[in-house]
């Protein structure tokens, strides 16, 4: 396996781990009177968590082979890497278009900021889910 | 990205025939992954035509000894 499809691998895993996020907001959403976790601190300790993480990991990947890791993308790399953005483009797209449609149900500022975010998550996963799929395929 | 049925390669047979040459050692010659040469070899991946004359040139060749496209159309002509 590749660096890059390792690299595609643990993004991929650890983006998955925000759903933790997602899912108190929802649970908060469908209970309201319950009490619930403070959502920025649980925002910023993910995003942090995932960072630090990303960071350890791929340092670890680099010291274990640093000529893989140095290498630049090939040609096959990126035209991987190009050939993800388009599904999550177009993820992306209906996720924005669904959420300026959750203005219209009613949804406040808070809701409309969680679709937003859920759209760009949804589109991340799709991103790294389908560059993985073309490097098992591969190509 | 893959157009795997038309185009063939011999890549494996033009590495044997240089003393066992790597996939390894050929893709840092190339200036590609050695899972790209894998690919390219396995007919899932269909190089630039950049690379395509890199490979060509590191087996001293020319690109259409490593090379081959074989269309439907022409196929079917050869066997009838």
């Amino acid at each position: 396996m590749s660096f890059r499809e390792k690299s595609a691998w643990i993004t991929f895993v650890l983006l998955l781990g925000f759903g933790i996020y997602f899912g108190e907001v929802l649970n908060h959403w469908l209970n309201p009177g319950e009490p619930h976790t403070n959502h920025l601190q649980l925002f910023l300790l993910l995003v942090v968590a995932i960072v630090i993480l990303e960071i350890v990991t791929h340092t670890m990947m680099a010291i274990r082979s640093p000529e893989d890791a140095k290498a630049p993308f090939d040609e096959r790399e990126r035209l991987i890497a190009l050939r993800a953005t388009r599904p999550a483009f177009f993820v992306l797209l209906v996720g924005a278009f669904l959420s300026i449609g959750t203005m219209h149900l009613g949804a406040n500022t808070f809701m409309l900021a969680h679709c937003v975010l859920l759209a760009i998550w949804i589109a991340e996963l799709t991103r790294f889910g389908t560059q993985i799929y073309y490097y098992r395929r591969g190509a | 990205m893959s157009q795997s049925a038309a185009i063939h390669n011999n890549i494996r047979r033009l590495r044997f025939e240089q003393a066992e040459m790597t996939q390894q050692a050929l893709a840092e010659r190339v200036g590609v992954t050695r899972q790209t040469v894998n690919a390219i070899e396995l007919g899932k991946y269909s190089p630039s035509l950049e690379v395509a004359f890199r490979i060509a040139a590191v087996f001293a060749k020319p690109l259409e000894d490593v090379f081959q496209y074989r269309s439907d159309a022409m196929s079917r002509n050869e066997s009838a």
